[in-house]
């Protein structure tokens, strides 16, 4: 199929809008389809494609508010219900969250009970991290016996949590 | 307000009525309850029921598909604080795993998968920790949870996400509500990270000077921090619940001591009374018991009426549904017989 505008190249975007029951459908190329986006308003297509183009910042295709691949939820969706889908609104909307914890917990850190089953290293990570503030907590008290201390145990670890990641 | 809770009086128990832990648990590729589909509730529940086999090491349990339970038992189980309000509704793939003492119960399809829950009498914390735990390491041995490395447990709503409990504690408070000291304390209390509630949980209004405090904070710190920090507020409030019953004592005794034994008629002659003022009497005839003014009459009875007054509990002593009317006339009978046995 060729562009609706140009006539010239092959249509690749395809652009479906229902008006008052109706379906309308148009076909451009990705040329003009980018020039479109940017001149909404200038072109000498049926005005529903112009208000379309409007509101939607055109690159190729359409954008769509983020939602989660599993359960469909939006951000919007969220702010309604105050709740989440599924386990996996949490690594989609990680972003948005973050900030949400912090305001709701005055934390975004996880400092509790680690379930037993495969997350092992998990609670090595925590210590070394423990371990890594007490280190700077001794050397800016200057007491370098307890830092080389404490490094010895990081040293440790670590050795521990890579024979286990493998 | 389990069988336990109401039997003993437990550390504290002068003025901590109880304690409660809630554990907040999902399961890992499984959508929260209120966006599975048919299919999936039923998985978590047939999940559960297996489940529930498995912790019979530390008490024997039953599962029950609140589908199958009628209304006025799920009620039951609401004043008994075993499952909330909320799921006594809708009851379709809902579902509670219940000890036989009725100390642990884990609510199934709720707002979670799983909402685990320990009920102790008096002050314990550590106590009923310790054994959510327990159950904790039991479910999870056998299925696979929710959880990030980064932010902790998953949970459908991101109030319980990290270490998904919550820590309450249900407090007595007569003396300080007296001296009208409740409104100050309460107030430091909430300026402490903790949330203040009702007997009947969130929003609901005071009945009988009974107060759940716990803690609104679930991630960033270790359970056992939250609830030492839980503790510490808690101290400070009976300590001053503690003073206040002294003030009463010491310069208030001839009033208090008129209003104690004025409750104490009502309940004993009353033929028509509410839930409220029932509770709100049986509280004041508790105060008069621990300041040492009532003597004749057992601590525990007057802590066992307050749940009992309550309607379901009513209905299922008459093996049917009363009206509003008829149920305020069979609480003040019952109120009646059990004080002047
Ligand atoms: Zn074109
Ligand atoms: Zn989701």
């Amino acid at each position: 199929m060729l562009c609706e505008k140009c006539q010239k190249e092959t249509a690749s975007v395809h652009v479906t809008k229902i008006v008052n029951g109706e379906k309308t459908e148009a076909h451009l190329c990705q040329n003009c389809a980018k020039e479109l986006g940017e001149f909404g308003l200038n072109i000498d297509l049926p005005n529903l494609f112009a208000s379309l183009f409007d509101y939607a910042p055109f690159s190729g295709k359409l954008v769509r508010p983020k939602q989660c691949p599993t359960c469909r939820l939006t951000m919007e969706d969220f702010r309604e219900l105050n709740q989440f889908g599924c386990s996996d609104c949490y690594e989609t909307f990680r972003d948005e969250i973050e900030p949400l914890l912090r305001r709701l917990h005055g934390s975004n850190h996880h400092e509790g009970k680690v379930p037993a089953q495969g997350y092992a290293t998990l609670s090595v990570e925590r210590q070394i991290r423990t371990l890594r503030e007490r280190l700077q907590q001794v050397i800016s008290m200057e007491n370098y016996e307890e830092a080389a201390r404490i490094r010895d145990q990081i040293r440790a670890l670590e050795r521990q949590s890579h024979g286990e990641g493998k | 307000m389990s069988k336990s809770w109401t039997k003993k009086d437990g550390p504290q128990g002068d003025i901590c009525l109880g304690t409660r832990i809630r554990l907040a648990r999902n399961l890992a590729k499984l959508p929260f309850p209120a966006t599975a589909n048919r299919d999936q509730a039923k998985q978590v529940m047939k999940t559960a029921k297996e489940l529930s086999g498995g912790l019979d090491q530390l008490a024997s349990f039953r599962f029950l598909d609140l589908a199958e339970v009628d209304e006025l038992e799920r009620q039951i189980l609401m004043e008994k604080h075993l499952i909330s309000p909320e799921h006594t509704k809708k009851t379709s793939n809902k579902g509670l795993i219940l000890s036989e003492n009725e100390d642990i119960s884990i609510m199934v399809n709720e707002e979670d998968h799983f909402r685990i829950q320990v009920l102790m009498p008096g002050l314990q914390l550590n106590e009923a920790w310790e054994l959510a735990n327990r159950v904790d390491d039991l479910i999870e041995a056998n299925v696979d949870y929710a959880f990030d490395p980064d932010i902790g447990y998953l949970t459908a709503c991101p109030t319980n996400v990290g270490t998904g409990m919550r820590g309450s504690l249900m407090l007595h408070l007569p003396g300080l509500a007296r001296i009208n000291q409740l409104g100050n304390v309460l107030k430091s209390v909430s300026q402490f990270g903790l949330v203040v509630r009702g007997l009947y949980g969130e929003g609901s209004e005071s009945y009988g000077s009974i107060y759940q405090i716990s803690n609104q904070v679930s991630l960033g710190h270790s359970e056992s921090d939250m609830l030492e920090h839980l503790a510490r507020v808690a101290e400070q409030i009976t300590a001053s619940e503690r003073q206040a019953r002294k003030y009463l004592q010491e310069h208030n005794l001839p009033e208090s001591e008129d209003q104690i034994y004025r409750a104490y008629g009502l309940l004993a002659h009353a033929r028509i009374i509410s839930t409220k003022e029932a509770l709100d009497l049986l509280s004041t005839v508790l105060l008069g018991i621990d300041l040492g003014l009532i003597h004749d009459l057992d601590r525990g009875l007057v802590k066992k009426l307050m749940v009992e007054i309550r309607s379901a509990h009513l209905q299922k002593m008459m093996g049917q549904s009363l009206p509003a009317q008829e149920r305020d006339r069979l609480r003040a009978s019952l109120i009646r017989e059990r004080l002047n046995r």
